[in-house]
């Protein structure tokens, strides 16, 4: 079905080619774009270790992510699950202190259970710190030699699932960046790929406009309310997403500065309501809800850009599309992160961060569709292994913290 | 190119965008002067009364106070001011319908 769609042909804009796209199949039939070996910790107690063994395979493609909290979590159990168990992910050293409350046994059977290579070492059994880094090296650098050997088998448009972000906007971000963003989101829908946006509480002040995209009415009155609930927690936690960097740079409201991180969907139809962790049933268009249910509980929701990427990313996105106006230098630990920057002032100080100038626009150079079909471009790409510019730098951001979810209602998947 | 083509071109240029036709603000795509004329891509132009910023928002006719500031078809703050025809159109005459947050606003 997939191929049927695939309607984007290298041209006169679009200089990359799709059939150079290649992943890793999985036993789960997703296909992964990266071949990544994971360390994770599972209590802040055992990140020095984990770091330790990750650190000399840093450049060879070991990422290390990881739960903080020694105190139970089902939201952080089954992020590190998703996570574990990601396409990009092809193998997973777990560290434990030991005394943590986190079910790690479960953990490491799911992992199993997906078909991936996974050892489960806890440090108070392991004899402490040095045998345990001693022994996660060895186990970390056999896999990374099997990962260098695992084959590969063309990706289609239909195999990816891509994520959009935006972080330290200014106000040229709604203007250029974003709307570039839209216009490459909605050819990769077209084309029948998997897309989503998110953070909730950046979309205040856009709920009617975008409940008028939604699939159904009943999925517009679930969006509608997923932005009410972010409202209401902001309100209540007397903090917004909306800062000193927002206004420097020209944003005067909340709603000012989402309507312009709203431009990265597109146009499409939306074809559901997704939480973190739970992946889209089919392709096309996701709104993924960022903000915990219930009462204020934990703090602030995301504490920063990195929370809400990692989300998107438990929820199946093997790459990150993250718009930025100010310059935000990040990238991510499992997905790799293609950054448009709005204007070309910050493109020329930061050039060595920034995959895509969108700042054309503003110049006059470009339209937003020709920047737009950078943008694919560029994801093309990244399919094809080409490390984008955070990839390069060796960027490995990474945030994971307490949170509640309840399950999706019956409306947000009516597809 | 020679140098009067690029002066030329460079007044032909917009250095201000307007998302929607009936915004009552137009969005600086670079820095605009005090007193330099303000102009969008659809032709038409008005003088800056004061400097806008790149990305920074310019009144394109006089906005009340209690009126929306309406950017893309979409209300995005309400004037808490009286504000005139090319004026810079901000924090410091418009304040959000949803949150307030100024705790936020440091540099």
């Amino acid at each position: 079905m997939s191929e049927a769609r695939d309607v984007i042909r290298p041209g006169a804009r679009l200089r990359a080619d799709p059939g150079a796209m290649r992943g890793y199949v999985r036993a789960d039939g997703r296909k992964g774009i990266r071949n990544f070996v994971v360390v994770a910790y599972l209590v802040e107690c055992a990140h020095h270790v984990a770091r330790k063994i990750a650190a000399p395979f840093e450049e060879q493609g070991v990422q290390l992510i990881g739960f903080p909290g020694c105190y139970p979590s089902a939201y952080g159990h089954d992020m590190l699950e998703a996570l574990c168990t990601h396409p990009n992910v092809g193998a997973v050293l777990l560290v434990s202190l030991g005394c943590e409350e986190f079910r790690r046994s479960a953990l490491r059977d799911a992992i199993a259970a997906s078909g991936r290579p996974v050892r489960l070492m806890v440090i108070q059994e392991e004899g402490g710190t040095a045998s345990t880094v001693a022994a996660g090296r060895a186990f970390v650098a056999a896999e990374l030699r099997a990962a260098a050997a695992a084959p590969t088998t063309p990706l289609t448009f239909g195999d990816l699932v891509i994520g959009t972000k935006c972080g330290g906007s200014d106000g040229l971000s709604g203007v250029t960046a974003n709307p570039a963003v839209g216009a490459a989101f909605d050819r990769l829908v077209d084309a029948g790929a998997t897309l989503m946006f998110e953070e909730t509480c950046e979309l205040i002040g856009c709920e009617e406009h975008i409940a008028g995209r939604a699939a159904t009415p009943e999925l517009g009155a679930e969006i509608i309310a997923a932005v009410k609930k972010a409202d209401r927690y902001y309100r209540d936690l007397g903090h917004g997403s909306f800062g000193g960097g927002n206004i420097k740079h020209g944003l005067s409201t909340i709603e000012e500065k989402s309507l312009g991180a709203y431009a990265k969907s597109g146009s499409r139809t939306i074809s559901g309501l997704l939480k973190p962790g739970v992946r889209a049933p089919h392709p096309g268009l996701y709104l993924l809800d960022t903000v915990n249910d219930g009462p204020v509980r934990y703090g602030i929701p995301n504490i920063n850009d990195n929370q809400t990427v990692t989300e998107m990313v438990a929820s199946g996105a093997q790459m990150i599309v993250f718009t930025t106006g100010a310059g935000s230098v990040v990238g991510q630990a499992i997905a790799p992160v293609i950054k448009v920057v709005s204007n070309s002032r910050v493109f020329q100080r930061l050039a060595d961060d920034m995959d895509i100038n969108a700042g054309t626009i503003a110049d006059g150079a470009e339209t937003i569709a020709d920047v737009g079909e950078r943008i694919l471009g560029r994801v093309i790409e990244t399919a094809s292994g080409t490390p984008t510019r955070s990839e390069a730098l060796g960027h490995q951001e990474f945030v994971l913290t307490y949170k509640t979810y309840e399950p999706l209602g019956p409306a947000c998947l009516p597809i | 190119m020679s140098q009067v083509q690029t002066q030329v071109t460079m007044e032909q240029v917009a250095n201000m965008v307007v998302l929607t036709a009936g915004d009552n603000v137009g969005i600086a795509v670079r820095d605009i002067a005090a007193n330099e004329t303000a102009r969008a891509t659809e032709g038409g132009g008005i003088a800056a009364i004061e400097a806008i910023p790149q990305g920074h928002k310019i009144a394109l006719a006089p906005v009340a106070a209690g009126d929306a500031i309406i950017r893309f078809s979409v209300p995005v703050g309400i004037a808490t001011a009286a504000i005139p025809t090319g004026a810079l159109v901000h924090i410091h005459n418009v304040r959000s319908r949803y949150l307030d947050n100024v705790e936020d606003h440091y540099e």
